[in-house]
């Protein structure tokens, strides 16, 4: 159905009408016109070249690669529920159904981790590497390489989690992963378990590269006139998704390498009878309440973005709905010991949280009363991404209200660890999956230029809709039924039987819309730019699927309309609303244009690297290789075994991979163009490489902050002074480090000062000096821990020891990558380069720096206090 | 002020703070009776070494706001994790 002929209003960023505005230069090309020209000029293989997919750095392409992965662990995450629902057909011992227990709940963890971590999200980072350059008139991602080490370390991530099962057994535990029982000693799958949560850890690392590489994105490269308080309404859900990523999997990456620590080096964390057990649900809810949201944000744009559209009406209260989501994304992170109230936290803390939990759903409030009114106030149609959208908001409704009672901590005793929690996380997180399938059905034909039936993705709907339903309503009514266990009381059984056939018509739904997509690629009737009439933002203004590097132009909003500059046009003769001679940023800062204007840049950007590949495998690799190992000495705490040397070899040559790989991406000619003239507001003066890293310390921030944190908490646990044994008396070797640290911080501003003075043997002697200081800290570091492991004081020999070896080992890691980079440096320096140009060695500074302030707090908080 | 003299002077300040640390240990600060004196004074020399370094040696000091607020959202999420989850212990 194509309904283009219907009149367009202004929803989100302006008009898109590219007639309106007499900047246009250029007509915009039909779906497919100048792809070839593109693959000559960009030595990017055809789309049908299996090729491409492995070198292509294309944020619309990245985009598809998401969606068909995740669409992949859906199908995985999905299969694995079936076997628990046909497990659950009647209350019967595990030997009675398809699974045994340990079957059952490793399916059980399985299925959640799956789910949450590489279905869902990775759906909603589909949509959104597809569309947010599009939206905010970008060519594409800032890093399109790192954008591609981002899915690749996704897709290896799953990978390693799938092999999982054949190493004894995944992880089966929970997908919270709950301690004790995530600690090998209670572990019967013990390689295949710590495996699962190296692919988590691995998964970590995708998604805080991909949260830097959007953030810089899109404080970097939105269209000139695009404030941000005019983003479409999606991408303000993206925006405020990766800031929650940003710190959120920080934390969750901390409990993950704790968590592996305790694995393979048998540090004793979570086994601590100080607190260990709680100290991994305070770390992970840190970051598993956000991560309901970062799941969820991205449905919320997806509903408001369909919303208007299939209404014809701009979102009710617009500015509001926004501002509920930045107090959502805000107080997400003082919500999450509601998750909690059954552990040993005192009462006061579980009042708190329960008036904090209360106090989040009022922002959700405002937003679903903003999605009913734009209904009220617009003419609906009743298309199949609208009803997607529709039925996401009313199972959201439920779910939220149910929420609610989990919120209280008196209901809570009652129902936590039953159904009642199951159907109601179902509802908000598969109710915001729903929502994305709208998304999915909103924009496939901007991806393909096809249309897909309507009436079978109405019939989908329906097969989903009921489907869903009739498989977690009845959870809500047996809600007595204990979670996570396939035995229950028999009078339950016709409820879970309809549970089960609820959930056979919830896949069987997903046959309907893969058949549906997949013939509509071929024989889908052709779409226009926009087939959806009120579809507003700038993607639906060029052709689909949009040419290589999107725009005909530089697209500029600085007439209210979406246009297209193509001209020379010297910095001096921008008018803004003004007229002032700058370009004015968001906030009312003014800010000059970084120089004068340059053509149009068309067709010199680079578009594909196999190195992000060759990245993503040696981490693939490492990984596999670390969850071979087992602790040096073990303890009778930790399961006897010993390393696969198998696993480990293969790990030696993933580092080998990594390091060539990282090296040739480093050295790759790899071009990519900023637009002269773009909104930056508040980074306007911040180059994008520098505001990537700076991004990447801030996630650095909640690592290291995790794990200080996690010290100051076992030992305020066990007592600070009392209950701590202190095992470091001398301070003097920490001190001699410090001084060591201090100075290389010092010799590194000397590089950079001596870069600026074009004086190139001080930019090598400074460099030189600095990695000789971060030796001998290490050298130092080993002369210490020789010792320190002589005297009986290992990782292992209890939480003193743990703590303080994990946190300062993560430093040294730091001061390793570090000193690799550092060489690269001077080796460059050697060759000439950095004269006059002292960003590359900043930018390495800001790190060093970094690495030097956290010793700075690691240095008292170990050897001192 | 050059810059090399303004970097060398702050160099020499980390140099001595860390020095102090040390010596309040030493002095016998750290005595259970003066342990929350001690302890104080150590950590906020930390602090006024970091904001040193990340003030001038990484130039924060002179770059827009919203990298400074960055980086104290990062310290306020582990503040507010540190601080609840100590607060919580029975």
């Amino acid at each position: 159905m194509s309904d283009n002929d219907q009149p367009r209003t202004a929803t989100d960023g302006g008009t898109a009408d590219a007639e309106a505005s007499a900047e246009v230069t250029e007509e915009l090309p039909a779906p497919g016109v100048g792809e070839t020209e593109d693959h000559e000029e960009h030595a990017l293989p055809s789309l049908g070249s299996v090729k491409r997919w492995f070198v292509t750095t294309n944020h619309k392409d990245v985009g598809i690669l998401y969606i068909v992965t995740s669409l992949f662990f859906l199908v995985f995450g999905g299969t694995l529920a079936l076997l628990m629902r046909i497990q659950l057909w009647q209350p019967r011992a595990a030997a009675g159904g398809p699974l045994d227990a340990l079957a059952y709940n490793q399916a059980v963890s399985a299925h959640g981790l799956i789910m949450v971590f590489w279905f869902i999200s990775p759906f909603a980072f589909g949509l959104a590497n597809y569309l947010v350059p599009l939206q905010i008139g970008a060519k594409d991602l800032s890093f399109p390489r790192l954008n591609a080490v981002s899915y690749w370390l996704y897709l290896f991530s799953g990978l390693l989690f799938g092999i999982s099962f054949f190493q004894g057994g995944t992880f089966a535990g929970g997908w919270t992963m709950y301690a004790p029982l995530n600690v090998p000693k209670y572990m019967p799958t013990a390689i295949g378990s710590t495996m699962a949560v190296l692919a988590l850890a691995l998964f970590v690392a995708s998604v805080t590269v991909s949260s830097v590489n959007f953030l810089t994105t899109m404080y970097r490269m939105r269209a000139e006139g695009l404030k941000m308080r005019k983003l479409p309404v999606f991408s303000s859900s993206i925006l405020l998704t990766v800031w929650m990523m940003l710190f959120a999997f920080a934390a969750l990456l901390a409990a993950l390498l704790i968590l592996t620590s305790d694995h393979v080096l048998g540090t004793q964390y979570f086994l601590s009878p100080e607190g260990g057990s709680l100290l991994w649900t305070h770390l992970f809810w840190f970051f598993g309440h956000p991560e309901v949201y970062i799941v969820f944000f991205p449905a919320l744009g997806v509903m408001a973005e369909v919303f208007q559209t299939f209404t014809g009406r701009r979102l009710v209260g617009r500015k509001w709905f926004i501002a509920s989501m930045v107090l959502v994304a805000l107080q997400s992170f003082i919500v999450w010991m509601h998750h909690m109230f059954l552990t040993a936290i005192n009462l006061e803390v579980k009042t708190l949280f329960m008036a904090t939990t209360i106090g989040i759903s009022l922002p959700f409030d405002l937003m679903v009363f903003s999605l009913i009114y734009t209904m009220i106030k617009g003419r609906i149609r009743f298309t199949t991404p609208f009803l997607f959208s529709f039925g996401a908001l009313v199972l959201f409704i439920i779910g939220g209200i149910t929420g609610v009672f989990l919120g209280a901590v008196v209901l809570d005793y009652e129902m936590r660890g039953t159904y009642w929690v199951v159907a109601h996380f179902h509802y908000v997180m598969v109710g915001g999956a729903t929502a994305l399938f709208g998304g999915l059905y909103y924009w496939y034909p901007k991806m393909t230029g096809k249309m897909y039936d309507q009436l079978l993705g109405k019939v989908h709907f329906v097969m989903y809709f009921v489907g869903f339903n009739l498989l977690y309503f009845p959870m809500f009514v047996v809600w007595e039924t204990p979670r996570r266990v396939f035995n229950y009381n028999p009078a339950f059984t016709p409820w879970h039987q309809a549970a089960t056939i609820g959930g056979f018509l919830l896949g069987a739904s997903f046959l309907v819309m893969f058949y549906n997509l997949f013939v509509s690629l071929r024989t889908g009737e052709d779409v226009g730019d926009n087939p959806w009439a009120y579809a507003t933002s700038a993607e639906w203004a060029v052709s689909s699927p949009p040419p290589l590097e999107n725009f005909p132009g530089i697209p500029s909003y600085r007439g209210g309309t979406l246009s297209f500059l193509d001209d020379v046009v010297p910095a001096s003769e921008v008018e803004t609303d003004g007229g002032q001679e700058a370009i004015e940023a968001d906030g009312g800062e003014v800010v000059e244009p970084d120089g004068v204007y340059a053509t149009h840049d068309h067709g010199h950007d680079s578009h594909a690297s196999i190195w992000p590949f060759g990245i993503s495998l040696g981490m693939f690799l490492t990984f596999l290789g670390i969850a071979g190992l087992r602790p040096p000495d073990s303890t009778d705490l930790v399961a006897p075994g010993a390393a696969d040397p198998v696993l480990v070899g293969v790990g030696g040559v993933g580092l080998v991979v990594l390091g060539v790989s990282l090296f040739a991406m480093a050295r790759e000619p790899f071009y990519t163009s900023e637009a002269p003239i773009a909104e930056r507001w508040p980074y306007a003066h911040v180059e994008k490489v520098k505001l990537g890293v700076w991004m990447f310390l801030g996630s650095d921030v909640i690592l290291f902050g995790a794990f200080i944190g996690s010290y100051v908490f076992m030992r305020f646990n066990a007592g600070w002074v009392e209950g701590w044994h202190v095992f470091i008396e001398n301070p003097i070797p920490g001190l001699m480090n410090t001084y060591l640290l201090l100075t290389s911080s010092f010799s590194v501003v000397l590089a950079m000062v001596a870069a600026r003075k074009r004086n190139t043997p001080g930019v090598i002697a400074s460099l030189l000096t600095t990695f000789m200081l971060g030796v001998g800290f290490l050298i130092n570091k080993y002369i210490e821990w020789s010792h320190l492991f002589h005297e009986g004081h290992t990782p292992s020999a209890g939480i003193e020891e743990s703590t303080f070896f994990l946190t300062t080992g993560l430093h040294a890691l730091h001061v390793i990558s570090g000193l690799v980079i550092l060489l690269y440096l001077a080796w460059r320096a050697w060759g000439g380069a950095y004269l006059g140009e002292d960003e590359p060695i900043e930018y390495f500074g800001l790190y060093w720096h970094f690495v030097d302030i956290v010793w700075l707090f690691l240095f008292p908080l170990f050897y001192i206090l | 002020m050059s810059d090399t003299k303004l970097y060398t002077i702050i160099y020499v300040v980390l140099f001595v703070f860390a020095t102090v640390q040390v010596a309040v240990e030493f002095a016998g600060v750290l005595e259970p009776e003066t342990y929350m004196i001690g302890l104080t004074a150590i950590m906020i020399l930390s602090l006024i070494k970091a904001v040193l370094v990340a003030g001038y040696y990484q130039h924060l000091r002179f770059e827009p706001r919203g990298l400074t607020y960055l980086m104290l959202g990062g310290l306020a999420g582990v503040i507010a994790l540190t601080t609840a989850a100590a607060y919580s212990i029975t």
